[in-house]
């Protein structure tokens, strides 16, 4: 089961989000349950992003102290009592957080997936979508409100993800 | 081009100019495609700035009407401290301008298709005119020059050959593509979730968008058929979207391209 879904920017930003659980209140979705970019979960991804934020630099802190043998320290999962948070952290700095139960133990394949056949495909070599989401400095510390809303995107995300829902 | 006799290819001397040229085309240095295609496809926002900037430059003092949109994008605090000018925003006011600035609009997409025509008759002498054996042009007719454009042209730019090729023998021709390369990944970004916008409105903004990229293939083809000594005002080239067939239909593009070519004066090269 996959509760939800984000990328996160190298400005901090949430460019692009997708819940499954919550009611759609307001819109007609045709992918079925949940919502998309909802303004209603900008404080969760906050959150989100601010706890994943903070756990990393406390990881590489330590690593750093540990040997001179620099392997990645960054965090993969991070457990609850409920679910358990995927991420993933691209060389561009870029998060990309899968928020699921206990099924399955690891995702990093499916996020790789995602960034690399999904993202690189439909936001990187796409020309109309911008190549940085803030679009100026006041965006850039998490004040960015910009999203990725392409429906090719959005189409094989949810076609790539929707097995793994239930 | 060496001379060649029809239909020669058993003879023992043709095959070795064939594999001859299989080796040149094996040693030409390889290009990666994805590079080459963004490449290709930034030629288009950077007409545009060209263009921009074009427009500002003879003016000492900002006349209202015109730039008074320019200004507010372009005002100089913002441009210290940003980059207005990034490729997406870059085609966005593209597509505004073409119902705000016909002239400017059309001055961009000149310059685009002058590029085509220069990389088309460059490219096409470099890549595919030397040392093809297969090609003889002395003998050739408009029809079998078109299907060159098709076949080998398309093949060395695009990395694919055009899908259909019609005509009606009277110097026009419809070349189809149905997923032009260039455009394929090409999605439009909107300000809300597009499930919830009018499906009809995201697709022609869209195809507004990407309208300017097809006048590059529009340059190529008219730059291929100058270099073969049809001048340029005697072709006319119009690019058109059209319906893919059913079984095309994926996730790519949504529409097909149909480039229309029609020489004025067909006689006057025989």
């Amino acid at each position: 089961m996959i509760y939800s879904f984000w990328i996160f920017d190298r400005h901090c930003n949430c460019i692009f989000e997708r819940e499954w659980t919550l009611a759609n209140s307001n819109n007609t979705n045709a992918m079925g349950n949940g919502t998309i970019n909802s303004k209603q979960n900008d404080e969760v991804g906050k959150l989100l992003y601010g706890m994943i934020f903070s756990l990393n630099s406390v990881t590489q802190k330590l690593s750093s102290s540990l040997s001179e043998n620099q392997i990645n320290n960054n965090i993969r999962s991070i457990s609850t009592g409920k679910f358990r948070i995927h991420t993933m952290q691209t060389a561009t700095g870029l998060w990309f957080i899968l928020v699921t139960d206990f099924k399955q133990q690891n995702y990093s394949q499916v996020l790789q997936y995602i960034y690399s056949h999904i993202y690189v495909k439909y936001v990187v070599h796409n020309l109309l979508s911008p190549y940085d989401f803030a679009l100026n400095p006041k965006e850039q510390r998490g004040q960015g409100i910009k999203r990725i809303n392409n429906r090719h995107f959005i189409n094989s995300l949810e076609a790539f993800l929707q097995p793994m829902l239930t | 081009m060496p001379h060649q006799r029809n239909s020669s290819i058993q003879n023992p001397e043709a095959l070795e100019r064939q594999r001859q040229y299989e080796l040149f085309q094996e040693s030409l240095p390889k290009v990666n495609a994805l590079v080459y295609q963004m490449l290709l496809n930034e030629i288009i926002p950077l007409s545009s700035h060209v263009e921009n900037q074009l427009q500002t430059i003879p003016m000492e003092e900002f006349s209202e009407d015109q730039t008074e949109s320019q200004l507010k994008d372009l005002s100089l605090e913002e441009k210290q401290v940003s980059n207005p000018s990034s490729s997406d925003q870059l085609i966005y006011k593209l597509s505004q301008l073409a119902d705000e600035d016909e002239n400017e609009f059309n001055n961009t997409l000149k310059r685009v298709r002058d590029i085509g025509i220069k990389l088309g008759t460059r490219l096409t002498n470099l890549l595919v005119f030397t040392n093809n054996v297969n090609l003889n042009f002395k003998e050739m007719d408009l029809l079998l020059i078109m299907k060159f454009i098709c076949r080998d042209v398309w093949k060395q730019i695009f990395g694919k050959q055009i899908d259909n090729l019609k005509t009606n023998h009277r110097g026009t021709f419809y070349l189809i593509d149905y997923d032009y390369a260039l455009i394929q990944d090409f999605c439009i970004e909107t300000n809300t979730i597009p499930s919830q916008l009018n499906e009809e409105v995201i697709t022609s903004k869209e195809l507004k968008l990407v309208e300017p990229f097809l006048e590059l293939p529009v340059g190529i083809i008219k730059g291929v058929l100058l270099s073969l000594g049809y001048p340029l005002e005697e072709v006319i080239c119009l690019a058109t979207f059209i319906d893919k067939p059913r079984e095309k239909i994926r996730n790519g593009f949504p529409k097909g391209i149909s480039f229309h070519v029609q020489i004025t004066k067909p006689n006057q090269q025989q």
